[in-house]
């Protein structure tokens, strides 16, 4: 039997090289079960790349370890889909292709309809059932391929800069919207984001990534002004954040801690 | 060989001078089975935009037939193997190659010419076909070439039942696809060879010049009448069915008298301007 405390995954000694260049250099880290762990650092700092490596789309050296093996259930969310915008492709099609064996064009099947539109109403975005994929803003598309991923009861749910060309509002409620299902649905989430307040809020533990692992543990602790100083080259003012941080309560209950903050 | 009567006597029902000569059944039978075939892989193709790719294919056509005579082999038999081998060859180079998609095809495309150009240079019989592969005869199918048609139809179809939801899912992201377990690389090769070998039985009809637009325009069409996906399979193979048969029936006209595959393509670019016409109406009452 497994081990619940086991990490989801881990990240050992983990590189990739591209073109000469050291894109990831012996990245050594791990994501609690259960966690909400976010990657953050500068642009090229290699978190897009870790997160391809983890999916198997690059190529890299060292190991990933994932807690249930490759056969984990993986869901992806990806920064943005590169549509044509013009494509007569609707919401209801888009969310049916994966679950319904009989081809799209002999129609959408009743039982894959109402599982979609289940989906939808998870991530709160039923209305959007009739409309074309190519007609949806950022904020719409990214509640759709939510729906997506979560169709796959993914027991780790991958996202890339989910809230990228959203607006402010709308980037905190996916971010709410995310902290609820992971409550519910009880999956590990691994994403991206620049945006440190919602880190701030809604992380249970952070990786400070800059090629190689800066840092990593919870963000009350992680979230220092010496690691962003490291992290960004700038003096980030993040008192307000952390004053928040003090103010906000542990971690939920059946999430894992994510250990010590840990300086490479 | 399959007894084909039967389908040549329902071809012979149709209410058009000339069909009683069995030349003409064989035209009409061909075009209603390559035209779905092109319909519905071109809403693939433009999906995946793989225009390039299946003109690529296309233009091996000749260096297929040169090479099988200049080897002795049928080349009805040898452009269709030289055509899959082609789009295989493209595929694998663009898995494995860190070159852009369309500088692979771009290569593979000089080569497959210039093979085919230099096979011609030094043959002068192989040197008059030329002009059956750049415009196309489907008035020159074989009964034999349509026995292989049925084939191909029956592997279609059965391909569009299987991999359709699949192959929508991988052109909307190769990576979210493969992330939620749809195995990719194995859709999208077989999508390549039958792709491949529908391309290589059109040029046959509509020519090796023509034979892109026979899966491009039928689909443009499609996507601007279409509401859905599903809608743009049914479109693309309306547009592409009535345009192969009303371009049949006009170029045999005395008066027309023009080669029957420009005549099909015109006639889908009737039907594209119509969709862009009834796209501009449906996007303004809705404005």
């Amino acid at each position: 039997m497994e081990n619940d405390n086991a990490p989801a995954i881990v990240f050992d000694h983990v590189s990739v090289t591209r073109s000469g260049l050291n894109i990831l250099d012996q990245v050594n880290a791990s994501v609690p079960r259960g966690s909400c762990t976010v990657l953050i650092g500068p642009n090229g700092a290699g978190k897009t790349t870790l997160l391809l490596a983890l999916l198997g789309e690059v190529n890299y050296r060292g190991n990933i370890t994932l807690g249930g093996g490759r056969g984990l259930r993986i869901g992806y969310v990806p920064q943005k889909l590169a549509l044509d915008r013009g494509m007569p492709f609707t919401v209801a099609e888009f969310l049916s292709m994966g679950i319904q064996k009989r081809p799209l064009w002999l129609g959408i099947s009743r039982q894959a309809r109402k599982q979609a539109r289940d989906l939808l109403d998870l991530v709160h975005a039923t209305h959007l059932i009739r409309r074309r994929v190519g007609t949806l803003s950022g904020g719409e598309m990214q509640r759709v391929l939510l729906a997506l991923a979560l169709q796959q009861n993914p027991e780790l749910l991958v996202l890339d800069e989910p809230s990228a060309g959203v607006d402010f509002e709308g980037g905190r409620l996916f971010c709410e919207l995310l902290e609820d299902l992971r409550k519910s649905q009880g999956f590990t989430q691994i994403m991206v984001s620049h945006d440190l307040g919602m880190v701030a809020h809604h992380a249970t533990c952070v990786i400070c990534l800059k090629r190689r692992v800066i840092a990593q543990g919870p963000p009350a602790k992680v979230l220092t002004g010496e690691v962003l100083q490291t992290l960004f080259g700038m003096h980030m003012g993040l008192i307000c954040a952390q004053d928040h941080l003090h103010a906000m309560p542990a971690g939920s209950g059946h999430t894992a801690s994510c250990g010590e903050l840990h300086h490479d | 060989m399959i007894d084909l009567s039967w389908l040549f006597h329902l071809a012979s029902l149709f209410p058009l001078d000339g069909m009683d000569m069995r030349f003409m059944q064989q035209a009409l039978v061909a075009l209603v089975l390559l035209a779905p075939m092109t319909a519905a892989l071109g809403v693939q193709v433009v999906c995946y935009r793989m225009a390039f790719f299946s003109d690529a294919v296309g233009h091996s056509a000749f260096a297929g037939v040169a090479i099988g005579l200049v080897l002795g082999v049928n080349p009805h038999i040898s452009m269709p193997l030289f055509g899959l081998a082609v789009g295989l060859v493209i595929m694998f180079m663009q898995r494995f190659s860190a070159l852009p998609s369309d500088t692979v095809i771009g290569v593979v495309f000089s080569a497959v010419v210039a093979a085919g150009l230099a096979v011609v240079s030094r043959n002068n019989t192989i040197a008059r076909d030329l002009q059956q592969f750049l415009y196309g005869d489907i008035l020159t199918m074989t009964e034999t070439d349509i026995c292989w048609l049925l084939a191909l139809f029956a592997v279609f179809v059965l391909f569009q039942i299987v991999a359709f939801n699949r192959l929508l899912y991988a052109s909307t992201s190769s990576i979210i696809a493969r992330a939620h377990r749809v195995p990719v690389a194995l859709f999208e090769y077989l999508f390549a060879a039958l792709l491949a070998l529908v391309v290589m039985f059109s040029v046959w009809g509509v020519g090796v010049l023509l034979v892109t637009a026979m899966l491009i325009v039928p689909a443009a069409a499609a996507r601007n009448f279409a509401r859905s996906a599903g809608g743009m399979f049914w479109w693309a193979i309306v547009v592409s069915l009535t345009s192969a048969v009303t371009g049949l029936a006009l170029s045999v006209q005395p008066w027309m008298g023009t080669a029957t595959g420009a005549t099909i393509i015109l006639v889908c670019c009737v039907w594209f301007v119509a969709s862009v016409v009834v796209l501009a109406v449906r996007n303004e009452r809705q404005a």
